[in-house]
């Protein structure tokens, strides 16, 4: 779908450049998740990949062809969701759909979307009245209505309750079954795992790591058991080698002899990688 | 219907919710007001007046209100992202402004026409509205553009005002009366505007009519010119730089 190969952009304002020189692929129906701290690169690369910022060095390719040879046209293509609000507060949701819905030559049932995100009873009220959870649902439909092609979605469950934060994840994942291609950028690493086939990690400007989750957490997990079991009055804690395990004969005297109370493979989660390749916290 | 047309339904809808037409009218029936009490039958002269006003400041506030909303609750992102033409975004703010002002003038010179006397050419008064405005309206973005709210941006129209806008009225009104100035304030777009209204009342001189009508014309497509290339930049800052 995407051929991004050896991008640069510097802000006309900035010295350094914000990306140096990335190169990645969005392959056709797969959900690609882009990571890493604030101020990395990763909101700047969904810019140009919008085509809200042109003057940038290298190349990318849209279907084989130069993104900048696309028009207006490229919007009908692709959906964008946007973390913060993006309607008008005194139009109800209604009214902000249709407006939306009559700038494109295809758009979807919305109204089957907004009962599914739990939306259409509330159709009627104006978004000023809408909390912050109905507001992500609607930037959703929104970002869904022309149905797109490549959806980019930034932070699609951000403020959301588990029970519509699922929906929303089964939505995505429904979309990628029929074919749909997403860009998602989030700091939540479940959704990572849940969502997205490959992922990158970007750290200062540049793609730290590319894979998919799996391959991922077998990289840099550490193949350990760690176990914890009652002994006498104390608790102990001991490690194993995974791949030894089965000949293991201390590991197999605990298992038979003393009361276990947990027991762990060490795979790593997204948000050890997170920390350890681009060096900070997810909280940053 | 093209995306202009909904760009423009939209802009419509949008003022009317956001009670931007509503003010719009509390100040034409201010100006009906005013008309009211003039101690003349004849309020010929004191339409051009009025409309100048209102085409020039009035074109300038809207843009900038308009775009300041969208920019405070997010829409432009979204706008940005969507198939539509800058050349259509900015035209559809354009003639939403065009026909707030048309409402104006055609409720003034109404109120005229019924409750007093009026001796002007409607068809003249509705093009040079429509030329005022939309030149105006351009020169509403550019200080939009420049600016990072809007009370920023209503200083920016105040200066504006006190330089091309009060000195071309208090002509107008025969508060200044010298030949040299007279020539010199065509300098301002505003004399020419004001010219173009004065004129539907017959009298003019017709180079002076003219001139008026190409000045504004010409820095209007300068205008757009600077317009649509400006909004890049705007486009790059509001996509979130």
């Amino acid at each position: 779908m995407y051929q991004i190969n050896n991008l640069s952009f510097k802000y006309p304002k900035n010295k350094e450049k914000t990306i140096k020189g990335i190169s990645f692929e969005i392959k056709e129906g797969e959900i690609f998740g882009l990571l890493g701290p604030s101020g990395v690169g990763k909101s700047t690369t969904q810019k140009i990949l919008t085509k809200l910022l042109d003057n940038y060095e290298g190349e990318i390719l849209y279907k084989g062809k130069d993104l900048k040879s696309y028009d207006k046209s490229y919007y009908e293509e692709i959906g964008v969701g946007f973390e913060m609000p993006v309607h008008f507060s005194k139009l109800t949701a209604e009214e902000n759909i249709n407006f939306f819905k009559k700038l494109y030559k295809s758009t979807i049932d919305t109204d089957k979307l907004l009962k599914r995100v739990g939306l259409y009873e509330h159709r009627d009220k104006k978004v000023a009245e809408f909390s912050k959870g109905m507001k992500v649902r609607l930037n959703f439909v929104r970002a869904m209505l022309n149905n797109p092609k490549m959806l980019f979605l930034d932070e699609p469950t951000n403020g959301l309750d588990p029970h519509n934060a699922r929906i929303i994840k089964e939505i995505i994942k429904e979309y990628r079954e029929k074919g749909g291609t997403a860009l998602l950028t989030t700091h939540l690493m479940n959704d990572v795992d849940e969502l997205c086939d490959r992922i990158a990690f970007m750290a200062n400007g540049q793609i730290a790591e590319i894979d998919s989750p799996k391959n991922l957490k077998l990289k840099y997990g550490e193949r350990k058991v760690e176990i914890e079991y009652r002994d006498g009055e104390g608790v102990k804690k001991e490690s194993f080698n995974l791949d030894t395990l089965k000949d293991d004969e201390s590991f197999i005297n605990i298992i038979k002899t003393k009361e276990i109370l947990t027991i762990h493979s060490k795979e790593m989660t997204l948000d050890d990688i997170f920390i350890k390749v681009t060096g900070v916290s997810t909280h940053e | 219907m093209n995306n202009f047309l909904t760009l423009l339904f939209g802009e419509l809808q949008r003022m009317k919710k956001y009670n931007i037409f509503t003010a719009a009218i509390l100040v034409d029936l201010l100006w009906i007001g005013v008309l009211y009490f003039a101690k003349v039958e004849d309020i010929t002269s004191l339409i051009p007046i009025i409309v100048y006003i209102d085409a020039t400041a009035m074109s300038m506030v809207l843009v900038g209100a308009t775009l300041f909303y969208e920019k405070q609750e997010g829409t432009i992102r979204t706008l940005l992202v969507s198939p539509i033409s800058k050349s259509d975004y900015i035209l559809a703010k354009i003639f939403a402004n065009i026909t707030s002002n048309l409402i104006t003038l055609l409720l003034i010179y109404a109120y005229g026409k019924i409750f007093k006397e009026v001796n002007l050419n409607l068809l003249g008064l509705i093009g040079s509205v429509v030329l005022i405005a939309f030149f105006h309206s351009l020169v509403g973005f550019l200080l939009t553009f420049n600016t990072k709210d809007f009370t920023e941006m209503l200083m920016d129209m105040m200066k504006y005002t006190f330089i091309f806008s009060i000195p071309v009225l208090l002509e107008q009104m025969g508060l200044i009366k010298n030949e040299i100035v007279d020539k010199i304030l065509f300098i301002a777009p505003t004399k020419s505007a004001a010219v173009l209204l004065e004129a539907t009342a017959g009298g003019v001189e017709l180079w002076r009519s003219l001139f008026a009508l190409i000045y504004l014309v010409a820095a209007s497509f300068l205008f757009v010119y600077i317009v649509l290339k400006k909004f890049h930049e705007f486009q790059v800052k509001e996509g979130g730089e």
